[in-house]
Order: C-alpha cells, then sequence, then structure tokens
C-alpha cells in the first residue's frame, strides 16, 4: 500500500514540475494527457489492492518520519502568503498565516509535539477509497476538459498571455495534495495538505489577475486561512493528549469533554473549507475563476475535503451539543443558499448555491453522527462529485459557445446543441430527479430524522421538506430553458461542431459516470458506503438500502427519461412541428409573432425569479447572521462543557 | 390480498374514481350556479373524444413528457397504496408534476410558458406540506407504508390536526381550485386562455385529464390515512373536503402567485411545522 500512496502523491507533483517548464501547447496536452491516464490507473489499482476494506495504517518506506519537514512546509507557505499578501498590499492573512507559523515553531522547535507513530502516518480505508476514487478519476478527466477549455478561453482573454502553464502547474500540485489530504492520519500532516488545497485555490482563483478576481481569491485566502487557524490550534490543543493527533484514535468514538473544543476548531475548518455560511461567500467569488477549476476545486474535490474531515468526525461528535450545532450550521446552509439560487440567473452561481447546499446536507448529516445519515453523507459525495463535475464543464462548454452564463439564454438548446443538451440533462437528472442518489439520500435523510429527538428532529424535518422542494423549483427552471425547441437555421447548428474533443471526452465518460453509479447504487451501498457507515461507528449489522421492487423500476424508467427523449428528440429530422398559440396573432414555430403596423417581433420569454416574495441578497445576509451566531454559540458550547 | 396487488388495483381503479369524481363535481358546481349541468360520465366521453381527435404536437418532446406525466403520476399513486415508502412516493410524486411543467415549458409559447412557470411556483407552494405530512404520518405510526399505517392503533387525525387543517388548504392547488388554480384556470371556464394547456391538444389533453384522475385518487388516498381506523370513514371524509373546495371553488376569485406561494408556505409552516413540532415534543 504505502509505496502506491507515495506514487499517487509525488507523481502528480513530479509532472506538476515539468508542466511548469513546458511552454508549448502540444507538448504540454501529450504530457497532461498520458498523467491523467496514469493518475487514473493508479487511483484505480490503489482502490483494488485494498483488497478486503479493513481499514490499514502505514507508514512512509523505510520508517521515515516526517519530522522537520512539516515545519519547513509550514514555513514556505506562510511566507508564500505574507509576499504574495503584502504585495497586494492585503494584511489580514499574512497575519493568520505568520500566527500558524507561530504555533507550528512553538510546537516543534519547543519539544511540544509528540513523535507520530511511524507505522500510523497514513490511513486508508472505505472513505479514503471513495475520495482516491473521485480525485483520481474526476480530477484527471477535468484536467484533459481543461485543454480544450483553457485554448478558447485564452483566445476569449487575450491579456492573460502564457500563463497556461501555471495554471496546469496548479492542477497537478493540486490533485497531489489532495491526495495526501486524504490518506493522511498524522493530523500535523493532514493540515500542510490542507493549506497547500488553500493556496492552489487562491492562485487558480485570482488566475486573471484582474482587481476583481484578485479581491474574491483574498476573500477565498482570509476564510479558509482562518478554518486552517482554527485547525493548527485544534493541533495545540490536541499535542498535550495522548494520541490526540492520530486521527484514527480520535474520531475512534465519542469524544471526551476535554477533547470538545479541539474537535469544534477542526468543525470550525471543515465548515469553512465546504463554504458553509457564515463562510459561503467566498465560494460564489470563486465562480469567476475558469470552470475548470469550478468544477475540479469548488465543488467535486476541494470542498469536499471539508466535508471528509466533518465525516471522519462524526462518530467524535455524535450526540454532543457541538455535533447538534454543526448540523444545524449545515441544513440552515442547505435552507438558505437552495432560498437564494432561486433567485439567481448566473447559471455558474446556481450551481455554486446548489454546491454550497448539498455540502450542507453533508455536514448535516455528518453533525448528527448516526450510522444512517453518514451513509447518506457518503452517498452524496459521490453523487455530487460526479454529477456536478459534469454540469460545471458543460456550462464551460456553453460559455465557451454562446458567451453567456445566464441561464435565460439557454433556452432552446435541445434545438441548437443537442448533444451538449443531452449531457447537461444527464447532469441535472443526476443532481436532483428522484431515481439518482441524491434523492435516494435525501429520503434516507428524512426516515433517520424522524429518530432524532426533541425539537432538533422537528427542525431538521421542516428544513428538509422546504429545502428540498427549493431545489426542485430552480432546477426545474433551467430545464424547462434547455428542453423548450423551436426551428433553427443551420448556422445555429455549427456552433456545436467547434466543442473540442477533449471537452467531448470528459463530458461523455462524466456522464456514463452518473449513469453508471445511480445504476450500481445498489452495489455501493452494499460493499462500499454501507460497510464504511457500520465500521466508524462500530455499529450493528443492517441494510441501508431498502428498495422494493416498484422502486427499481421506476428509477430504471427515471434515470434514462430526460436524457433518452433528448437524444431521441435531437435525431428526429423532419417534424411537422405546429405554430404555438398566440391570441390570434401570427407567430411561427422561429419565434416571430405578429405585431402592429404588420410588422414582427421577437418572442421571448423569461423565467420566474420570484421578485418581490423572496429577497436574494437579504435573504443571504440572514443566513449568514444566523448561522454565524450558531457557530459562536457551538464554540462557546464546546468550552463550557470542556469545563 | 398482498399489497401489490392493491397496487395494481389503483392502476384501474383511481382513473374511474377520478373520472366519476370529476362527473360529479361538474353537475355539483352547476347546481351551485343555478344550473342542471351535464351527465354524471361527461368526463369520460369527453376524454373518449379528444382521443379520437387530431392532436396538433407544437415539438416532439411534448407527448413523451406528457406520457411522463400519467406514467409516474399511476406510479406514485400504486407505489403508495402498494407497499413502497410512503416518504419516497412523495418524490415520485413530484417528479410527475414536473413532467407535466417541463412539456408546457418546453412548447415556448407565451400563454403556456406562463402556465408551467405557475406550476412550478404551486409545485414550490405545496411539495414542502407533503414532504412534511408524509413524515408526520409515518413518525405518529411508526409504520412506513400505507399497510402499515391502516394497522396502526393510533388514529392519525386525532394526532396531526394541524396536518389535517394544512391538507384542505394546500389540496386547493392539487385538485386546481379556485383561488388556487393560478395555472390553468381551467375549472369554471372563468378565463379565455387556460394557461398551461394551451398547446395541447387531442390525445395531449386526454393525458393531462387522465393524469388529474389519478391525482384525485391519490389524494383521496391521503386522506384516508388520516382517517386510518375505517377506510369508509376516510371516503366520507374526503368527500366532505371535495365538497368544500368545490364550495370555495365557485366563491372565489383567482388569487395572485405571490399570495398562493406566500399563504401556502404559512399555512404549511404554522399548521404543519407546529403540529409536528408538538409531536417531537411530547413524543415519549
Amino acid at each position: 500500500m504505502s509505496p502506491l500512496i507515495v506514487f499517487l502523491v509525488a507523481f502528480p507533483l513530479g509532472v506538476a514540475g515539468v508542466l511548469l517548464l513546458i511552454t508549448k501547447g502540444a507538448v504540454r496536452n501529450v504530457i497532461v494527457v498520458a498523467a491523467c491516464g496514469v493518475v487514473a490507473a493508479a487511483a484505480l489499482v490503489t482502490a483494488l489492492t485494498f483488497g478486503n476494506g479493513e481499514a490499514v495504517f502505514f507508514g512512509l518506506p523505510g520508517g521515515l518520519t516526517p519530522g522537520h519537514a512539516i515545519l519547513i512546509m509550514e514555513a514556505m507557505i506562510a511566507i508564500f502568503i505574507v509576499v504574495v499578501s503584502l504585495q497586494n498590499r492585503r494584511l489580514l492573512a499574512p497575519i493568520m498565516a505568520l500566527a500558524q507559523l507561530a504555533i507550528a515553531v512553538y510546537l516543534d522547535l519547543g519539544g511540544h509535539l509528540p513523535d507520530p507513530d511511524p507505522q500510523r502516518l497514513f490511513w486508508f480505508d472505505r472513505l479514503t477509497m471513495v475520495m482516491v476514487l473521485v480525485i483520481g478519476i474526476v480530477g484527471p478527466l477535468i484536467c484533459i476538459h481543461a485543454l480544450g477549455y483553457m485554448r478558447d478561453y485564452q483566445r476569449s482573454n487575450p491579456t492573460i498571455g502564457g500563463r497556461r502553464t501555471s495554471f496546469f502547474f496548479l492542477l497537478f500540485l493540486f490533485l497531489a495534495s489532495m491526495f495526501g489530504l486524504v490518506v493522511s492520519n498524522d493530523l500535523p500532516m493532514l493540515h500542510v495538505f490542507w493549506e497547500i488545497t488553500t493556496l492552489c485555490s487562491f492562485l487558480l482563483i485570482g488566475y486573471t489577475r484582474t482587481k476583481e478576481t484578485v479581491g474574491y481569491a483574498f476573500d477565498a485566502l482570509n476564510m479558509n486561512l482562518l478554518g486552517g487557524l482554527g485547525f493548527s490550534v485544534a493541533i495545540l490543543l490536541l499535542a498535550g493528549q495522548p494520541d490526540g493527533l492520530d486521527l484514527a484514535k480520535l474520531t475512534a468514538g465519542p469524544a471526551a469533554a476535554a477533547l470538545l473544543p479541539a474537535i469544534a476548531l477542526l468543525s470550525l475548518a471543515g465548515i469553512t473549507k465546504s463554504a458553509q455560511m457564515p463562510f459561503s461567500s467566498w465560494l460564489l467569488g470563486a465562480m469567476y475563476a475558469p470552470s475548470p477549476t469550478s468544477a475540479l476545486l469548488h465543488s467535486s474535490t476541494m470542498v469536499k475535503a471539508g466535508v471528509f474531515l466533518l465525516l471522519r468526525l462524526s462518530p467524535a461528535m455524535a450526540g454532543s451539543a457541538v455535533g447538534t450545532l454543526v448540523a444545524f450550521v449545515g441544513l440552515l446552509t442547505f435552507l438558505f443558499v437552495s432560498l437564494v439560487a432561486v433567485t439567481e440567473q448566473n447559471t455558474k452561481k446556481v450551481l455554486a448555491y446548489s454546491t454550497i447546499g448539498s455540502l450542507g446536507l453533508i455536514v448535516g448529516c455528518a453533525g448528527i453522527g448516526t450510522p444512517e445519515l453518514v451513509w447518506v453523507g457518503v452517498m452524496i459525495v459521490i453523487f455530487h462529485a460526479l454529477a456536478k463535475a459534469l454540469l460545471f464543464l458543460v456550462v464551460g462548454t456553453l460559455e465557451n459557445r454562446l458567451y453567456t452564463k445566464d441561464m435565460e439564454n439557454f433556452d432552446t438548446l435541445l434545438s441548437r446543441m443537442p448533444r451538449v443538451s443531452v449531457l447537461a440533462l444527464t447532469g441535472i437528472a443526476g443532481m436532483f430527479i428522484a431515481p439518482f442518489g441524491i434523492v435516494v439520500a435525501k429520503w434516507t435523510a428524512i426516515r433517520a430524522f424522524l429518530d432524532v429527538p426533541g425539537f432538533a428532529g422537528a427542525a431538521f424535518l421542516v428544513i428538509m421538506a422546504f429545502g428540498s422542494s427549493l431545489t426542485i423549483f430552480y432546477w426545474g427552471k433551467l430545464l424547462i430553458k434547455v428542453l423548450s425547441m423551436r426551428s433553427i437555421e443551420p448556422y445555429e447548428r455549427s456552433v456545436e461542431s467547434r466543442v473540442t474533443r477533449y471537452e467531448w471526452f470528459a463530458e461523455t465518460v462524466l456522464a456514463v459516470g452518473v449513469i453508471g453509479v445511480a445504476a450500481g447504487l445498489g452495489l455501493i451501498s452494499e460493499h462500499i458506503v454501507g460497510p464504511y457507515a457500520l465500521s466508524a461507528f462500530a455499529a450493528t449489522p443492517r441494510v441501508f438500502l431498502h428498495l422494493d421492487p416498484a422502486m427499481v423500476v421506476v428509477m430504471l424508467v427515471a434515470v434514462l427519461f430526460l436524457p433518452a427523449l433528448a437524444l431521441w428528440s435531437s435525431r428526429r429530422t423532419g417534424f411537422d412541428m405546429a405554430d404555438f398559440y398566440t391570441s390570434g396573432r401570427s407567430a411561427n414555430a422561429g419565434h416571430l409573432m405578429g405585431a402592429a403596423l404588420g410588422g414582427t417581433r421577437t418572442v421571448t420569454l423569461r423565467n420566474y425569479y420570484l421578485e418581490g416574495v423572496i429577497d436574494g441578497p437579504l435573504v443571504f445576509r440572514a443566513g449568514t447572521l444566523v448561522c454565524g451566531v450558531v457557530l459562536v454559540g457551538m464554540g462557546l458550547v464546546a468550552v463550557v462543557v470542556a469545563r | 390480498m398482498s399489497p401489490i396487488l392493491y397496487g395494481l388495483l389503483f392502476l384501474v381503479v383511481a382513473p374511474i374514481f377520478g373520472g366519476l369524481l370529476a362527473g360529479a363535481d361538474r353537475i355539483v358546481s352547476a347546481r351551485m350556479q343555478g344550473r342542471v349541468g351535464p351527465p354524471l360520465l361527461q368526463p369520460f366521453y369527453d376524454v373518449g373524444k379528444l382521443f379520437q381527435k387530431e392532436a396538433r404536437h407544437v415539438n416532439p418532446v411534448v407527448e413523451p413528457l406528457l406520457l411522463g406525466h400519467v406514467g409516474f403520476m399511476a406510479a406514485a399513486g400504486a407505489m403508495a397504496v402498494g407497499g413502497t415508502d410512503l416518504i419516497f412516493t412523495a418524490f415520485v410524486f413530484a417528479l410527475a408534476a414536473l413532467c407535466l411543467v417541463l412539456a408546457a415549458g418546453s412548447v415556448n409559447s407565451p400563454y403556456s410558458f406562463a402556465g408551467a412557470e405557475r406550476e412550478l411556483i404551486v409545485l414550490l407552494a405545496s411539495e414542502p406540506f407533503f414532504i412534511l405530512m408524509l413524515a408526520a404520518i409515518c413518525k405518529v405510526t411508526g409504520a412506513s407504508t400505507y399497510a402499515g399505517v391502516l394497522a396502526s392503533p393510533e388514529l392519525v387525525a386525532l394526532q396531526l390536526p394541524g396536518v389535517l387543517l394544512a391538507f384542505l388548504f394546500v389540496a386547493t392547488i392539487k385538485l386546481r381550485k379556485s383561488p388556487f388554480d393560478i395555472s390553468t384556470s381551467h375549472h369554471p371556464h372563468q378565463e379565455l386562455v387556460s394557461g398551461l394547456t394551451s398547446d395541447m391538444s387531442g390525445r395531449l389533453l386526454a393525458y393531462v385529464e387522465l393524469a388529474h384522475w389519478y391525482e384525485s385518487a391519490l389524494l383521496c388516498a391521503f386522506v384516508v390515512l388520516f382517517f386510518n381506523w375505517s377506510v369508509p370513514l376516510g371516503l366520507l371524509a374526503f368527500a366532505i373536503a371535495y365538497g368544500l373546495e368545490v364550495l370555495v371553488d365557485n366563491s372565489t376569485s383567482r388569487a395572485k402567485w405571490q399570495l398562493v406561494l406566500r399563504s401556502t408556505w404559512a399555512v404549511t409552516l404554522l399548521f404543519t411545522g407546529g403540529n409536528v413540532l408538538a409531536l417531537f415534543l411530547l413524543a415519549r
């Protein structure tokens, strides 16, 4: 196992270094495609080598320990942040970075850091396997997509110049650090990888280096550094506890009262990383980054690091007030961002809100901490990673072809870009239509909430009922736009033929993956997620997925309904389309309508955004405030209980 | 008899029940307005005729989506009665409604589109209630299936009076009754143009009617859940509730969508949410 893990971290790191030196596009394409193949193969081999699925612990080859390497890495990160921030005249980030460095120096040079067990540096269990597969399969696909996307992006943003080398360098550096993050068992080591992903996110958001994006990049950096600082303080608190820095031992069962402040601080880190309220604004700013960045870092993998940590902490939080308050932060975030998403017209932002909401559901599940809910959380991780990565990539493709991210401009997409529509519909179906994982997950969550006693249980049910209805509304609006049809001119058809083969490849594989994972729901539950949920809580064996034959049939039909419908209708040529009804005015399917004085006008239809009923910015601020209060409450409760 | 047979029976009986209900509705409405009204079987004649007429297709996706609408609606009812987890059927119910929205939205005409958007709004308004209602019924009885609820010794209506009141309110949306029929406006023919179905003709319109019959039967099945001690009692309660809906339908004018959304959410939150909260706080 250990050489494989070292390879998973070291190989992308090496590729990143090579890519930094290469300026020729054709060479870069070959290297990226080959490297992506190797990473995906290595991730698969690692998953297969894992064997019977019992948790394994191991160290570096030759029994090495990281020693002072951790301090050196922390120092490099801090110095980098200080230099970049001062160049841009920002003060908050350097202060937090230096505070983290001070803690690292105190622990290491002051001799307060207990030596880690050289055989327990890494931890690989089924949850790690899920994460490794997500990073190792979705990640490379997004990198391949970026080859096509960035070429067009560069054309429409000529001022960026030759910075594409650093773009791909950062993507591979990010993959390496994500692999490191999910396999680490030693908390100081995990923290280093955690901070590298923060840095990658910061640099990729600020990629275009305009005033606007640099501002958003620093928002992201500040909030994530706050979480990172919380993580550092947690390490400081845990360093004095026996086995405190061993993640597996720390989360083996309900945490002792004395450990709760540290658990709360680690949760804070998870909440900032997964952009939960009150820290949601950084993820919205991050949407100004190129779409592959949004797909890779800000939906399918990096933000998952936050919920990954919370899922790990779930057994330790279970049943404590800290856990319940974490759950409230997650579920309230789900409700508030779903309300805001209804009022949003920018498709990428709708996807961002939906991402925050899905992560909120996972946070809620992790906070309550029962085997059923951890099962739900891991299921959402899997489905969301595939479906949302696909949707972000499709929106990226549309953006480069139609020059817009506005949902309203995607109307009659099925007529104009039928193949892209099929992919988009697969992604949307994967996110919310009844058969797929997320609805199965929501349903299981509602069942589990019924058993949560007292006020919390009732509140969770109400939040879930309203939140999931809101998701129907905003996805429904997008579906109406994509599914509508009209007769089109031949030149409109040609738009689709300019989509690059890199994009087709990545999006098609992800779409097949979405359908495949939905079809394999039962197997995934039985062999991977179910056993994980049981082992995390040392619970008695049970079945998590109660499907009867009628459900399976309905699921199978609904799984393929919209994509198949789109495929079928786009192949039907020469369909005799009648004109639609316009109160006797002449109109045709090409959307021209008779107007006064014998002229014609084009019909334009616009979705409802519930203006006057839901005030988006106000709801966002209210959510930030409410969740902020809950979070402060969590901190106070943790301190009080610890005393 | 096994629950699956009940599910299959639902597929056959529900449209007959729904059609008769629609016929009775028209007679009662007519009497309220001082008319005689059509024969009881008129809805069946209407739908039969629609099937014989030529359908005008505005685009190729409308018909499959409407078939999806009927199919998922029938499936939601059959699954609910046939022993599937009740909470799960709420999601299938919503999927069925979504198919109708997409069918009307894809037409791209101003009237259909406005109807589709409004249908989406009433879906947004009513969906939280149905999820909460089914969750609350499962909580009270400790059961997860229809048969389980019927076998429970607890009388659901006694424990969930708030939810039952809210049901009366929300059912107005699902039965497409004024003041909440903002997406169709077809029941007492108050307006010249009906929204959602403006561009559906012939068998396309017949599918919509058929799905609505299934929907009415499913709503009736939900009412029986509240009176789980005796099915005839439940049917009687549904008859009374439906009579009230017809009365309201004939005595109110259509509301704006803002009012529909706000009031439905408020009722759901206060009555259903309050009832659920009481249930959780008082649980032994």
